[in-house]
């Protein structure tokens, strides 16, 4: 599970490009989007691009389900977990 | 029509300060390709992160050419070709059956690089943004001056930006064409500070333009020749002071 955490981080940071931004500066348990890290709405859509891509994971966009699964690299992390 | 132009910011390569260009106009400095970037450290990673080549370019202009100031003017954007590098990758990616990156498709419209202005500086006044084939930079001032008169208004930004195309587009247009942004405040005419500009439809229908458009207009205005002719296939240009 951690080499997946930060295979997810280094992840979030390529995607995004977050270049100032080092995987240990994320938080496993903190909010990725608004409060935590600052992602917003367009940032969660290319994520679940590369998600999919990376994981063969396909997260439905409308869902309540997906936020929680959004929520963390934790969660992101476990949902990835269970459906790859 | 007769207007003023004040703080012309522009970036070509390795000419990029007022005094770059003097020197260019003046046949002193000759201009190289180069791909440097300007820092725009005033403008937030988080924003930052979502700036291509070409927006960094168009920033860079708009930001230089506006200063503390004049952060509610009016803009008027254009371009050629718009950010064509990221709409040629979007394309590909169709062609080739991947998913697009939601934001570069979010920000392949031609409007894309004037919003992204507008949430940054929290500027909500009017802004357009046009492309008008190779007379795109002459347009935008006429688009300007008329919005300038209709509105009332004392000025307007005015920003062109165009790169060289991508290598599979190369043969569809002139080899002259630079990656270049430009901006400037058009402004109502004054004794100080002022430009004539008129134009006409090409009657000689072999006519090229000599050089890059913008940089025609651009040699115009940082010598001191009162006035220029650019010629382009649909227009003869005069602009004289």
């Amino acid at each position: 599970m951690s080499e997946l955490i930060n295979e997810v981080k280094q992840l979030i940071i390529e995607t995004l490009e977050l270049e100032d931004i080092e995987p240990a500066d994320i938080d496993d348990e903190e909010a990725l989007f608004v409060d935590g890290l600052g992602l917003d709405s367009i940032d969660a859509l290319e994520l679940g691009v590369a998600i999919k891509k990376a994981y063969n994971v396909k997260i439905d966009g409308d869902s309540e389900d997906s936020k929680k699964h959004f929520y963390s690299v934790n969660s992101l992390c476990q949902f990835i977990e269970q459906n790859r | 029509m007769k207007f003023g132009i004040e703080k012309c910011v522009a970036w070509c390569g390795n000419l990029r300060t007022s005094n770059d260009w003097q020197l260019w106009a003046q046949g002193e400095l000759t201009h190289t390709p180069d791909d440097d970037l300007p820092p725009l450290k005033q403008i937030p990673a988080m924003q930052r992160r979502r700036l291509s080549r070409f927006a960094k370019l168009s920033f860079h202009c708009m930001l230089e050419s506006l200063g503390e100031n004049n952060q509610d003017l009016a803009c008027v954007f254009a371009s050629r070709h718009g950010d064509l590098h990221k709409t040629a990758k979007l394309i590909e990616d169709v062609a080739s059956k991947d998913d697009l990156s939601p934001t570069h498709f979010g920000l392949s419209v031609h409007n894309a690089v004037i919003g992204l202005y507008s949430i940054f500086a929290k500027n909500k006044s009017a802004m357009t943004a046009i492309s008008a084939g190779e007379d795109s930079f002459m347009m935008a001032m006429v688009d300007a001056y008329g919005k300038l008169q209709s509105q009332n208004l004392d000025r307007i930004l005015v920003v062109y930006t165009d790169e060289v195309v991508p290598e599979k587009y190369h043969k569809y247009v002139s080899d002259k064409e630079k990656t270049i942004s430009v901006a400037f405040v058009l402004t109502k005419h004054d004794i100080e500070n002022n430009i004539m500009l008129t134009f006409e439809p090409q009657d000689n229908s072999e006519q090229c333009s000599a050089e890059f458009q913008p940089l025609e207009f651009l040699r115009f205005f940082f010598s001191h020749t009162n006035n220029a002719q650019i010629h382009s296939k649909r227009y003869k240009w005069h602009v004289s002071r």
